[in-house]
């Protein structure tokens, strides 16, 4: 049995339902407020950036010419490069987990991180597909996500409305408000008091934490070496002080070499309107000395063990899928979803996990399949706007035309 | 060994929106998105006298020509809840579509008469044109059908398979070597897609906006312009790669126009494609997209796509003092 034919019911699927919920609730974001407002100051604010920024370093659209090969190569490479990038860990002194599916995934997190614990985490949408901070929740664990962003979501019990900037739909009033909640004290409507108050209250859970919880935006294979992009800080920190450090990252994001991997991590923090991060880290293992005899001894000042989950959960089915192998290349910098004009309207709700047309491909492999991600397959308007911007041309509209095909045909995914 | 072949599930049966089987029906069944009757397709030909054979076959592919319906059918929609029984009513149950097909003249039988006549005479206005311009034309008439665009933007790829030799056969009648479209919808599915469904039209495949450049020279100019703003359509621009034709033509007629911040192959969809399954989507997104437009300070937002066309107006406030019109209508009053 194929990979999307799973719970396949027998009987005639009647999407009209689906249609109908998915058309209020699109409708219903479409009238928000903070949304239009929000976005369309996100927007504009991304656009003149991204040009400054792609002007002073003109040398970047050739830089994601040589990334798309290297992306090219790794999907048909995936296999090799994946058990490349766990011997690699290994070596580090590191262990390396596969996990085929969701399930499996959270298992080993749960063997790892057991209960009781308190967890810091980065911010990542793995984590998200995953929804691995309920589910460490539910195992009794105390979570905090510690990008400012996720967050506010956290305590909003909202979802990320943007890959880059979850809580991109959430104006300072709002989050005033969810805080003075939240901190038991008034906390004014000011972005630099805003994120003071966080800071004051994550800097004590990054020392008292017993597993510090990141993903990963590119990995290579050669060195093992993780790379972690990021502005606020909040990373170093989470993966840094606790004892403990577990990545999650998709099996999609390992590249055979690290210089590869800088690649990479330049265009991708390009596109993503930055001409440079404010960190960006390289993780390769355990913290170690050797200061004392030249014996190297794990756990020095940062974590003594480092795990590292590779998720599959669909990424291999994509990747020998010839018609969706491509979406494969996204390196989830953003930029189309600021050229959508759905997205512009409705945001994130154009979405179920990941966002927006690339998104929706994403979804019907990782998060729902083909039937449940239907009414978004036809919410896409194919008007080809995120090609222009996508710094891998990764074609959209032409995957969205196949899943309707797809659809319409009857056919299952295989 | 060998091994027992396993029986493979690859098919389900599928529901979709009662919307998309009734256009695909009614592509299928009459040759047309909305069931219009080849007659009321080709009637502003009549007195023409164009020619059924030629080497530059007119295609209309019916598109300016069901505007008004579709308006009319995205109005139903908008007040109903497409899963109702009323609406199922209203709009034909599936079952009773194959004997039947839609009449759209019955359903719509409100449709103003003037918004019927603007979208009929479109097409004469781009015939006139072109003969302006000193091409000969010849046209299928009454035989002419739609290209099959939606049927390709909405995924029944099968069928579209099926019935695009049915649009060659129409075209290839005529013993045309260039067929030129009025939409770009139909350009690009003529153009890229029927070879991916192994139909080779053996015609040159043109637009309206490119017959026009290359004799551009020739172009009336434009009395009493206001100014214009463009607005590019997505196919036009990003598929078929038409951009700087349109403002070589505007320049040529001694119009001036302005640019929005978003034009060119950077263009921002009108929202059209999605208006039959998500209506109010579809609307609130061509309100941004006339905001965008409107930003320039212009009077005139020009575009040369009917879909584009029929969402830009949609979006438009009651006695707005901004007009959306189609580079048809608006060269046409250089000969009008």
């Amino acid at each position: 049995m194929s990979f999307f034919q799973r719970g396949q019911k027998q009987e005639a699927e009647d999407l009209q339902d689906e249609f109908n919920d998915y058309t209020k609730y699109l409708e219903q974001a479409s009238d928000d407020e903070n949304i239009r407002k929000a976005i369309s100051r996100a927007v504009k604010a991304y656009r003149e950036t991204t040009s400054k920024t792609m002007a002073r370093y003109p040398h970047t659209p050739e830089l994601a010419a040589e990334v798309r090969e290297i992306k090219n190569y790794s999907v048909a490479h995936q296999k090799e490069l994946l058990k490349q990038a766990m011997e690699s860990v290994e070596r580090n002194h590191g262990k390396a987990f596969y996990a085929k599916d969701k399930n499996q995934a959270l298992m080993i997190a749960k063997e790892i991180i057991g209960t009781g614990k308190t967890v810091v985490k980065g911010k990542s949408m793995l984590g998200e597909e995953l929804h691995i901070r309920e589910f460490l929740e539910n195992e009794g664990n105390d979570v905090w996500e510690t990008d400012l962003g996720e967050f506010i979501l956290q305590l909003k019990k909202d979802r990320p409305m943007h890959i880059l900037s979850p809580a991109i739909h959430v104006p300072r009033e709002k989050v005033a408000e969810i805080f003075s909640d939240f901190f038991k004290k008034e906390v004014e409507p000011d972005i630099a008091k805003e994120v003071a108050v966080v800071r004051e209250f994550m800097r004590d859970k990054y020392f008292s934490a017993d597993v510090g919880i990141s993903g990963s935006n590119v990995v290579a294979a050669d060195t093992g070496a993780f790379v972690i992009i990021e502005n606020e800080g909040n990373v170093r920190l989470a993966t840094s002080a606790p004892p403990i450090h577990l990545l999650f990252v998709g099996i999609e994001k390992i590249v055979p070499t690290f210089q590869d991997a800088m690649k990479v991590a330049e265009v991708t923090w390009r596109y993503a309107q930055y001409p440079i991060p404010a960190y960006v880290s390289i993780i390769t293992g355990p913290s170690k000395t050797g200061d004392i005899e030249k014996v190297t001894t794990y756990g020095a000042h940062g974590p003594r063990e480092f795990y590292v989950i590779f998720v599959d959960n669909g990424r291999s089915a994509m990747a020998d899928h010839d018609d969706y192998k491509q979406a494969l290349h996204c390196l989830r910098c953003g930029g189309c979803m600021y050229e959508c004009p759905v997205f512009e309207v409705v945001a994130g709700h154009f979405g179920e996990t990941y966002l927006g047309g690339i998104g929706t491909i994403w979804d019907v492999f990782v998060a729902g399949g083909l039937d449940k991600e239907a009414p978004q397959i036809y919410s896409c308007l194919r008007c080809g706007r995120c090609v222009e911007r996508c710094g891998m041309q990764i074609n959209v509209p032409d995957m969205i035309g196949k899943l309707r095909n797809q659809l319409t045909s009857g056919q299952v995914l295989d | 060994m060998a091994t027992q072949p396993v029986e493979a599930q690859n098919h389900v049966e599928r529901k979709l929106p009662a919307t998309l089987e009734i256009i695909r029906g009614n592509i299928l069944k009459h040759g047309n998105p909305l069931a219009l009757k080849g007659t009321e397709v080709g009637s502003w030909a009549k007195g023409m006298n164009l020619p059924k054979t030629g080497d530059l076959l007119f295609y209309t592919g019916g598109e300016y020509q069901l505007l008004p319906f579709i308006d009319s059918l995205v109005k139903t929609m908008t007040v109903m809840d497409q899963g109702s029984k009323a609406f199922s009513m209203m709009i034909g149950a599936r079952n009773i579509l194959d004997k039947v097909g839609i009449s759209a003249e019955k359903m719509y039988a409100s449709v103003l008469a003037s918004d019927k006549e603007r979208f009929q005479t479109i097409c004469g206005k781009a015939a006139g044109l072109l003969q302006s311009l000193g091409y000969q034309l010849c046209y299928s008439g009454d035989e002419e059908l739609y290209s099959g665009a939606l049927l390709y933007e909405l995924g029944y790829w099968d069928d579209l398979k099926e019935y695009a030799p049915r649009v060659q056969q129409v075209i290839q009648k005529s013993g045309a070597k260039t067929l030129v479209c009025l939409s770009p919808h139909a350009a690009e599915v003529l153009k890229f897609v029927y070879p991916k469904v192994g139909i080779d039209l053996n015609v040159e495949i043109k637009t309206f906006v490119e017959l026009v450049w290359e004799k551009r020279h020739n172009l009336k100019p434009v009395p009493n312009a206001p100014t214009v703003v463009i607005h590019d359509s997505c196919r036009l621009a990003r598929e078929l790669h038409i951009t700087q034709e349109l403002r070589d033509i505007l320049t040529a007629s001694g119009v001036q126009f302005r640019e929005a911040q978003q034009h060119g192959e950077w263009t921002t969809c009108c929202g059209g494609p999605t208006k039959i399954v998500f209506p109010q989507l579809s609307h609130t997104m061509a309100g941004r997209r006339v905001d965008e437009l409107k930003a320039t300070g212009a009077d005139l937002i020009l575009t040369s796509c009917p879909y584009c066309l029929s969402a830009l107006e949609g979006a438009l406030e009651k006695n707005d003092k901004n007009q959306v019109i189609d580079l048809i209508e608006f060269l046409y009053r250089g000969i009008a």
